[in-house]
């Protein structure tokens, strides 16, 4: 049953995350006044990349692109989407808090080996950046579980789905967590990690071939479960597949637009904001939960 | 997309990721770049058949050669060449690379970009409007159905004339050769 | 001080050069190679303290270099600019075996001007600290822009000698 429902997971998250990176390259076109490329484009991409012959650098350089596409499947699995969530007894929110910085740590030592300086310089972004708006997430995840009383996924949305949702009961740590999603995403303004224009896309300067299908892949399965884990603490969840998958689409509509509008953040003003105002907000929300 | 071409994307699906998605890498070699902002940008879209700019030659598999090459700018493309991935496609756009163009008579430009590096097709003008972007841009679909454009495998067998011609041109390489090289063939 | 002033100046400080006044205001100066520093300065003291350009004729017929050195100033006053003009300083050398003292020391910014003329030209400028090629990568018996240098013939002999690669054999 793990196992089907494992695969099932993956199956559901590759198809709506190349959905999703489909549709954010159509939108962006259409909001520049052009056409864009077909829905489906992120799939002939991804296609190509398999077909394309690569080059490695070493062991280390194979381990570590692999091993944060690993991470990324792991904290999927711990995530409901509807009733399909392989691991459900284990850890819950606890696990999915340190699993998921094994992605940028995979692609961290794939950019060691690859002995690039612009691959270091942008992975030392990331980590800034990871720092940065760790600090709200944190406090965010101890006002949900203080408010719910459990660490599991399953009983948060059990209990959402008796009385209301989250974002009605704790509106300030929503709007938190809302403030920090494109940093954690790694979308506009906060893609300084792989600014072609500056450093060379960053750690992806090596990559080619079936690395570089890997690093899509894992990036769509990141986006993914960052707005899984918003639409599950404070939108209730969902019964079936298909209502996890309508209540996500406005939550990503909202950070496309925002991210096709701003510029790039440098990575001082980045890490300023992720420490001030989701901070407070946070903050204020923690307070408020304990309080009553 | 019809049936018809359903079919032919899930037979040889090889195909279909390289033509529908060229990675364009962005390195402005000559005079000829001024006219690929244009093309990338809003007025006449070059997304819609999958063509992007890319950083880093790892990542890409078209270079549009644009305007004449100097003997300085030679050595950078012969190394950006040689670091893309196989399959690789090249274009030389504007006159400049075809016969040497305006600058027939320098002393300082190459004339034939052909003896140097493989080319799969040439774009003529100074400098051809975006429209014979979109022009090439089809052939090149087409060569890559038919299976003729394979310029990267003739630089693989004809290494040992290609490195002698870069050689005379240039003097002295400080980079090994990418393919080994018997001499007593 | 104005135009005339500096006209009457530079007769009375040096001794054999000759001074024509445009009328479109440009001041041409014929020196000779010794006093290119001293002449330099003075001007650099009075007003133009901007070294624009040096540039180089082949006179072949005479057998002689002429170098150009084009100075302005750089003025905030408008109305003093509408009434000055650029400054010319024409050195003639000969073209047998071209030397001539480098300007470093007064302006700074000739240092590309002279490797350019260096490589283009084959004139040596003694005391430039750094007198390699800018833009070329290969010897030429006969610098590029002198008028006995044979551009077909070059072209022939070094681009169009290189072979065509051959189509591969079955």
């Amino acid at each position: 049953m793990v196992i089907l429902y494992g695969l099932g997971s993956i199956l559901i998250a590759f198809m709506v995350g190349i959905l999703f990176a489909g549709i954010s390259r159509k939108v962006k076109a259409r909001i520049h006044w052009r056409y864009g490329p077909p829905l489906y484009q992120p799939l002939i991409d991804i296609v190509k990349l398999f077909h394309q012959e690569s080059v490695s650098h070493g062991f280390i350089f194979d381990f570590g692109i692999f091993f944060s596409l690993t991470g990324a499947i792991v904290t999927l699995f711990f995530i409901p989407i509807g009733y399909i969530v392989p691991l459900h007894e284990s850890g819950g929110l606890l696990v999915v808090l340190y699993l998921m910085l094994i992605a940028p740590f995979g692609i961290a030592l794939s950019s060691a080996e690859a002995a690039n300086p612009n691959a270091s310089i942008g992975i030392s972004r990331k980590f800034i950046l990871a720092l940065g708006y760790e600090i709200p997430f944190l406090i965010i995840l101890l006002s949900v579980m203080t408010y719910y009383g459990t660490i599991s996924f399953v009983e948060i949305v059990e209990i959402q789905r008796e009385s209301t949702w989250g974002i009605i009961s704790m509106p300030i740590t929503g709007m938190a967590f809302l403030l920090i999603l494109p940093a954690m995403m790694g979308l506009k303004p906060f893609d300084l990690t792989g600014a072609p224009q500056e450093i060379s896309s960053g750690p992806e300067v090596e990559y080619g071939g079936i690395y570089l299908a890997m690093s899509k892949i894992q990036h769509i399965f990141l986006i993914f479960i960052d707005i899984a884990l918003f639409v599950s603490l404070f939108l209730g969840g969902g019964a079936e597949p298909l209502t996890f998958f309508l209540k996500m689409v406005p939550v990503f509509f909202i950070i496309l637009i925002m991210s096709t509008i701003y510029p790039r953040f440098r990575i001082e003003q980045a890490f300023r904001f992720c420490v001030r105002w989701p901070t407070i907000l946070a903050f204020l929300g923690l307070l408020l939960v304990v309080w009553r | 997309m019809d049936r018809e071409q359903v079919i032919k994307a899930l037979k040889d699906s090889g195909k279909w990721g390289h033509k529908y998605s060229l990675w364009a890498i962005y390195f402005g070699t000559g005079c000829g770049i001024i006219e690929i902002p244009p093309v990338i940008t809003s007025r006449w879209d070059a997304e819609r058949f999958g063509v992007i700019p890319v950083a880093t030659p790892r990542q890409a598999n078209l270079f549009l050669i644009t305007g004449y090459v100097t003997l300085k700018t030679l050595r950078a493309i012969i190394r950006t060449y040689e670091q893309m991935r196989e399959p690789k496609y090249t274009v030389g756009f504007g006159s400049c690379p075809i016969n040497g163009g305006m600058y027939w008579d320098s002393y300082n430009t190459i004339k034939k970009l052909d003896k140097y590096i493989p080319i799969d097709g040439w774009i003529a003008g100074c400098m051809p409007r975006p429209e014979a972007i979109f022009i090439a841009v089809t052939h090149l679909w087409t060569m890559i159905d038919r299976g003729t454009a394979d310029a990267y495998k003739k630089y693989r067998k004809q290494y040992k004339y290609y490195r002698k011609n870069q050689e005379m041109a240039l003097g002295k390489l400080e980079w090994p050769p990418l393919y080994p090289i018997n001499e007593d063939e | 001080m104005n135009k005339k002033n500096l006209i009457q100046q530079l007769r009375l400080t040096f001794s054999d050069i000759q001074l024509n006044e445009h009328e479109d205001g440009i001041i041409k100066i014929h020196a000779k190679k010794e006093q290119v520093k001293r002449i330099l300065s003075y001007l650099k003291d009075n007003m133009y303290n901007h070294l624009a350009l040096i540039s180089c004729v082949d006179w072949i017929k005479e057998k002689e270099f002429e170098l150009i050195y084009i100075l302005t100033s750089y003025l905030d006053d408008k109305e003093l600019y509408q009434e000055t003009g650029d400054i010319y300083l024409k050195i003639r050398i000969p073209r047998g075996d071209p030397e001539i003292e480098t300007v470093i020391s007064v302006f700074e910014n000739a240092e590309p001007y002279e490797r350019e003329i260096y490589e283009l030209f084959g004139v040596k400028f003694s005391g430039h600290p750094r007198l390699i090629p800018l833009f070329l990568e290969r010897d030429y018996e006969v610098s590029p822009f002198r008028k006995d240098f044979d551009t077909r013939k070059y072209v022939k002999d070094v681009f169009e000698s290189i072979p065509v690669i051959p189509e591969e054999e079955e």
